[in-house]
């Protein structure tokens, strides 16, 4: 008993506070779709729901915006996982980028 | 070819099958189609739109990833159709092929590797534009095989929406 502790100091709330600022994922990346006269759109609106796991009427909409404007951005996220997504729409033969969102 | 149902598996574990109706002539056709995969070149993958140095190694990355794809893609082929047993007789000139829901995701994407890829060796025509073609001996397959792929493309489509 009464054995001496050393004296308590409060945490430092604010320099918590802006690590953990720093430390939110900069999802600042948007994924670009990007239309050409070869892919069938049913098989684009496939893609779209099964890499985004998107309903089908969402993957629908994202295929017309592509079809009709030319592109569709489809996503905006962590550097990762956009490239991941990129890497996905590839591998159906997609015509997908990845940009930063300035 | 046509869809015609979702079927149980024989073996309790094992994943259901899709069944589509096709005749000795598709089959032949599918067959040929697949047998030109890869058709794609791996520079045709770009990671940007435009091409930045500043992202090099993401585009060597995402075409090393595309090769590797294909070559996965070749070794599953040659196993599903190194026999006869995705195929099998129902009647005189009509047989069933049999797919699980894994095999014809993966089979899409191999088929518009070859309809891409064949449409990039026409040079890149916007056919539904009115696109004139100067066909020849040496580019008619690729335009066979782009309008094969996309009828297969369509029915195995059909099947899992």
């Amino acid at each position: 008993m009464g054995q001496a502790t050393a004296p308590i100091t409060a945490p430092d709330i604010g320099q918590e506070e802006e690590t953990r600022s720093k430390e939110l994922p900069d999802r600042g990346y948007l994924v670009v779709c990007w239309n050409d006269p070869v892919n069938l759109m049913d098989y684009v609106t496939h893609v779209f729901q099964t890499v985004f796991r998107w309903p089908r009427a969402k993957a629908q909409k994202h295929m017309l915006q592509v079809h009709h404007s030319g592109k569709s951005v489809l996503v905006r996220e962590t550097f990762e996982k956009a490239e991941h997504y990129v890497h996905q729409l590839h591998s159906y033969t997609l015509h997908a980028t990845m940009e930063k969102d300035e | 070819m046509k869809f015609l149902r979702l079927s149980n598996s024989k073996k309790e574990t094992a994943p259901p099958l899709l069944l589509f109706q096709i005749t000795p002539r598709e089959k032949a056709a599918l067959l040929a189609v697949l047998q030109l995969f890869p058709v794609l070149d791996a520079s045709h993958h770009q990671f940007t739109n435009p091409p930045q140095p500043a992202r090099a190694a993401e585009q060597r990355l995402l075409q090393e990833s595309m090769s590797q794809l294909q070559d996965a893609h070749q070794r599953k082929l040659d196993q599903l159709f190194r026999g006869e047993e995705q195929f099998f007789p129902v009647s005189r000139g009509e047989l069933r092929m049999a797919l699980t829901a894994a095999q014809l995701e993966w089979l899409l994407q191999v088929l518009n590797d070859i309809r891409v890829g064949s449409w990039v060796r026409l040079g890149c025509p916007d056919l539904a534009d009115g696109a004139h073609l100067k066909l020849s001996g040496s580019n008619a397959h690729a335009l066979y095989a782009m309008h094969v792929c996309g009828e297969f493309q369509s029915i195995f489509l059909e099947a899992v929406t």
